[in-house]
């Protein structure tokens, strides 16, 4: 006979059995791998550069013959530094983590040195403070610069242009970087480039859409726009297509458009004739520099602890010698 | 002999459930994944859990009166940005220990007056609670941003003093500072709960608030009493989590929501109002966390970790709303 007890005796038991089978095949799976153990620690997977990262790291992990553990934190710094301490935990050997918060993941830092287990900030810098790390970044702010000097080129072509940055999350130094990059070179031609709209995006795709899309609004006239990061140039595309400004280059009513990050949508666009430029991160040289830094702690020596992964400049002059650079282009080409 | 029938009459079979749940799956995850059964991973997930825990305890006493606070997990974040920018290291409007002291009250303060202003939405202007507290949580999202923005270019406040940050990880003895606070809350709590006139009426105006203003309860003063111990939990769990990760984030526990509900659904607290157990929250919180560190140690992805998760909170809401059903028949 089913009643209160039976029935909530017999769902909770079968609850339990399904979980305990459904947890013991998933384990099962989640076992092997010899060697050393890498663990990939990610805010999140949202955008196109993380998800090329994700990919690239466990290629090159397994050409090691190392063996990697992931996990995401869904942009949660509380759940990220619980990540952390179940890593070290495990006795991972290194760490390869994407903080959501520069400051936020000072304590990891700090629980890894406690562990004596080496830590490597991947694109992403955390703030300063007396925990040791390594980071590897790009030059965020040079190559913003960079792309800054192709713009002015172009007002200076096409007798000035009004223009309109996005930025990203002001708690991530890459983020401050590009727009200070860009700022410093536009804001010293004054003469050809004229900000007239700043949109504070925080990273979220939606409120770069509606950012720009009344920016737009407010100033017709804006004709340049800078994004510090590729990810964006979906809303970027729909904002322009909206306004009736999605034009290809040399055409009446284009819109000069700069990227940053050199992923897939940014070649595609490129070569499409949307995007005028982009600086591209150097993703390969990255993961190479990441990986060499965990064998160099291993091995006894001391790596630098901020090291540069230089990117460079491509744009629509110059894209057929340097596209295969692009990480992008392998992307899209497979 | 002791008549076994009649003590087996006298437990909780919901609790007994759950403690045999957590046993086995306890048993399962010793086996399957790495390092579960470790001292160090035992340790840190008892340490994880407690705000989790203080949380569902806080959201108990509303779902207790038949209500549902949604903005509990911005008013952690109101009350994190809130205390920081005053000890701050970074051009805080306070400091030494006196400084400390006042943005502990602080926490406390602040999560009490947006209780209160939950509670009054509720009880007084008679809105839908997860209406009032809804409109409350993207206030306080937005607010905490701006005031954020306020205080630093960063996107949150850090430079927190060691005094400070201790509560997160530090210990009186061989307990943790956080352990400590979430056992006097717990107990407060049950205190409340089990041997006040308070913790009757939180269960009467839970099972029917026309019949408990006829019995002489104060309807109002409880909703609003339930709200305010939501919103001051919400500021001790913001103590804790601020002081783990040093720094008040305005996005702090932004996505701890569904698990706070989920513990004390699981836990047995009626989303129907007038039932539930502190007992019943500790085990709840418990099995939660149990699965969320042992699928991340089986390398699990979060995705897959949230989907279990999700299924085992739907499957217990569809308990307690069967076992509502059959409550009325």
């Amino acid at each position: 006979m089913v009643n209160r007890r039976n029935f909530t005796l017999g769902t909770l038991a079968a609850a339990v059995a399904g979980a305990a089978a459904g947890s013991w095949s998933l384990g099962a799976l989640a076992q092997g791998g010899e060697g050393r153990v890498v663990a990939l620690l990610f805010d999140s997977l949202q955008s196109p550069f993380w998800v090329s990262s994700n990919r690239i790291l466990k290629q090159k992990i397994e050409e090691k013959g190392w063996s990697f553990l992931e996990a995401v934190s869904s942009l949660d710094d509380a759940k990220q530094f619980d990540q952390v301490k179940s890593m070290l935990s495990r006795n991972v050997d290194g760490i390869v983590i994407i903080q959501t918060d520069a400051n936020a993941v000072i304590p990891a830092i700090r629980e890894a040195n406690a562990a004596n287990v080496p830590m490597v900030h991947f694109m992403r810098p955390p703030a300063e403070s007396d925990a040791k790390s390594i980071t590897i970044v790009a030059d965020n702010r040079t190559l913003a610069g960079d792309v800054a000097n192709f713009v002015v080129e172009e007002a200076r072509r096409l007798g000035g242009l009004k223009a309109c940055v996005l930025v990203g999350d002001l708690g991530d130094a890459n983020s401050i970087e590009r727009r200070d990059g860009f700022l410093d070179v536009v804001s010293a031609h004054g003469d050809v480039v004229e900000v007239v709209s700043t949109i504070p995006t925080e990273w979220d795709p939606d409120k770069a859409f509606s950012g720009l899309t009344n920016a737009l609004q407010a100033n017709p006239d804006i004709n340049c726009i800078f994004t510090p990061s590729d990810f964006l140039l979906p809303q970027i595309e729909q904002a322009l297509k909206i306004a009736g400004k999605w034009v290809v280059r040399d055409e009446e009513g284009h819109v000069v458009l700069a990227g940053f990050d050199g992923d897939e949508g940014a070649y595609q666009r490129l070569r499409d004739g949307f995007l005028d430029v982009c600086g591209v991160q150097n993703l390969f040289l990255g993961v190479d520099l990441a990986i060499a830094s965990f064998e160099q702690v291993w091995a006894g020596s001391e790596p630098e602890a901020t090291q540069m992964a230089r990117g460079f400049v491509i744009d629509y002059k110059n894209m057929a010698e340097r596209e295969t650079e692009m990480w992008g282009y392998h992307v899209l080409n497979g | 002999m002791p008549n076994v029938q009649a003590i087996w009459r006298g437990v909780d079979r919901h609790l007994v459930s759950l403690g045999a749940a957590i046993l086995v799956l306890a048993l399962v995850l010793c086996v399957v994944a790495p390092g579960f059964a470790s001292v160090t991973t035992l340790y840190d997930m008892a340490l994880a859990l407690l705000p989790l825990l203080i949380l569902a305890l806080g959201l108990m006493f509303v779902l207790l009166v038949a209500a549902i606070d949604l903005s509990i997990t911005a008013t952690v974040a109101m009350t994190s940005v809130i205390a920081a920018s005053l000890i701050t290291r970074n051009g805080g409007y306070l400091s030494g220990e006196l400084g400390i002291v006042i943005a502990f009250v602080s926490f406390i303060l602040v999560g009490a007056l947006i209780g209160l202003a939950n509670g009054a939405m509720a009880a007084y202007v008679r809105m839908p609670s997860f209406m009032a507290t809804l409109g409350t949580y993207l206030l306080l999202g937005g607010a905490a941003v701006w005031y954020t923005s306020l205080h630093t270019s960063s996107s949150s406040i850090a430079g927190l003093p060691g005094a400070f940050s201790v509560v997160g990880r530090g210990s009186v003895g061989p307990f943790p500072i956080a352990l400590l606070i979430a056992a006097a809350v717990t107990v407060l709590a049950w205190l409340l709960v089990n041997r006040t006139a308070f913790g009757r009426w939180l269960a009467a105006v839970g099972s029917g608030q026309e019949a408990a203003r006829v019995a002489g309860v104060p309807v109002q003063f409880t909703i609003l009493g339930a709200f305010v111990i939501c919103g001051v939990c919400a500021g001790v769990a913001s103590i804790i989590l601020t002081a783990r990760i040093e720094t008040g984030s305005p996005v702090l526990a932004s996505n701890m929501l569904l698990d706070v509900v989920g513990a004390a659904v699981i836990g047995g607290v009626s989303l129907y109002g007038g039932v539930g157990k502190i007992g019943g929250v500790i085990l709840g919180v418990l099995l939660l966390t149990m699965l969320d560190v042992g699928l991340r140690l089986m390398g699990m992805s979060l995705f897959a970790v949230l989907t279990v998760k999700g299924l085992v909170i739907v499957l217990a809401a569809a308990i307690d709303g069967l076992r509502n059903r059959m409550a009325r028949r």
